[in-house]
């Protein structure tokens, strides 16, 4: 049940997280998914990370290359658009005041 | 009680909703329609709709990735092509069962292509090779004997043009043996049935029989395992 809800959460936000770890500069599925675990969201599968992807590069958020490696067959690398970097500043602060109501709700229920 | 009510309960009840339930939820949002004066299609949507969401938010959620879950087999010659087929009409593997079948399944909102690799794994070497193949985006989705299966959204390599529009329907059956596997078949057979024919044509007795029939299997399980790990051990 408690993993369920985290999964629903996470549906909803997920295309912003996705766009704030490319403020600091490009990056690969692997690593985007490994920096959103490590920051305490749990494992994000390829099948959950990559339709996000797909959806913010046909949005124009992200441009995307695909580089051949050294070795193996090559990464394709997400870069936030100026488009992109808009969106999450605006949709970004929606979130943070539906964290905050939440939260006050949350508050006025007992909770800390 | 107006007609959209009437209609929501009586589609709650076809969709096995028990009565007293369907009587409190539709009174409960009767009142709610009434203290706001709200036209309740306006508030809820059309009955069927809000009907549909109501009955799937009582089904246990599982329910919706039983039904597209889709159990296959192939033979250890045929299997890696059918992973690439399937995968390309968007079918994820999930697990390997018990009976080592493939169980997978496909999103039926946002299907997606995928691609597999089969790892052929020594004894406790699985962790290595999963941290090794990880930054590549190839996750853990089965194991068979000595074999470790990964899969990888398409995506990762190709992007949106992974996503698929229109997947074809699942194939009518789900086994798939090649005539390679076949061919090992016959040859298998022919190994015990060879050694009984000559020893059976000559004087010998019933314990030559199956001293002939027994090596002669062995040579070939042993000739028939050295041809397949070395074919394993040869494709990328």
């Amino acid at each position: 049940m408690a993993t369920d809800r985290r999964a629903s959460w996470l549906k909803g936000v997920l295309d912003l997280l996705v766009l704030a770890s490319l403020t600091e500069g490009e990056n690969y599925g692997y690593e985007i998914a490994k920096m959103l675990a490590g920051s305490g969201l749990g494992q994000i599968r390829g099948g959950t990370l990559y339709p996000v992807l797909n959806r913010l590069e046909e949005a124009g958020l992200v441009s995307a290359e695909f580089r051949v490696t050294e070795r193996g067959p090559g990464r394709r690398y997400y870069r936030l658009t100026e488009q992109g970097r808009q969106t999450l500043a605006e949709q970004g602060r929606l979130w943070l005041a539906f964290d905050e109501s939440v939260r006050t709700v949350l508050a006025s229920g007992g909770l800390k | 009680m107006s007609g959209y009510f009437d209609e929501l309960s009586t589609l709650l009840r076809a969709g096995g909703v028990p009565a007293e339930q369907v009587e409190a939820t539709v009174s409960d949002l009767a009142a709610y329609v009434a203290e706001t004066g709200a036209d309740p299609e306006e508030e809820f949507g059309p009955a069927g709709d809000f009907a549909g969401q109501l009955l799937a938010a009582r089904r246990p959620e599982a329910d919706a990735a039983d039904a597209t879950e889709w159990r296959w087999t192939a033979d250890v010659f045929a299997e890696r092509q059918m992973l690439a087929r399937l995968g390309d009409q968007g079918w994820e593997v999930d697990r390997v069962d018990h009976l080592g079948r493939f169980v997978s399944h496909r999103d039926p909102e946002r299907p997606q292509r995928w691609e597999y690799r089969r790892e052929l794994v020594p004894p406790g070497g699985a962790g290595a090779l999963v941290a090794r193949l990880a930054p590549d985006g190839w996750e853990p989705c089965g194991t068979w004997i000595c074999f470790e299966y990964f899969k990888r959204p398409k995506a990762a390599s190709v992007g949106p043009a992974a996503q698929l529009e229109s997947p074809p329907a699942a194939p009518g059956r789900n086994v798939f043996f090649s005539r390679r596997f076949y061919l090992v078949l016959a040859v298998l057979l022919l190994a015990l049935i060879v050694p009984g024919i000559i020893l059976g044509s000559s004087d010998g007795d019933a314990a030559d029989f199956y001293a002939g029939m027994t090596v002669g299997v062995c040579v070939a399980v042993a000739v028939l395992t050295l041809m397949w790990l070395w074919t394993a051990r040869r494709r990328p």
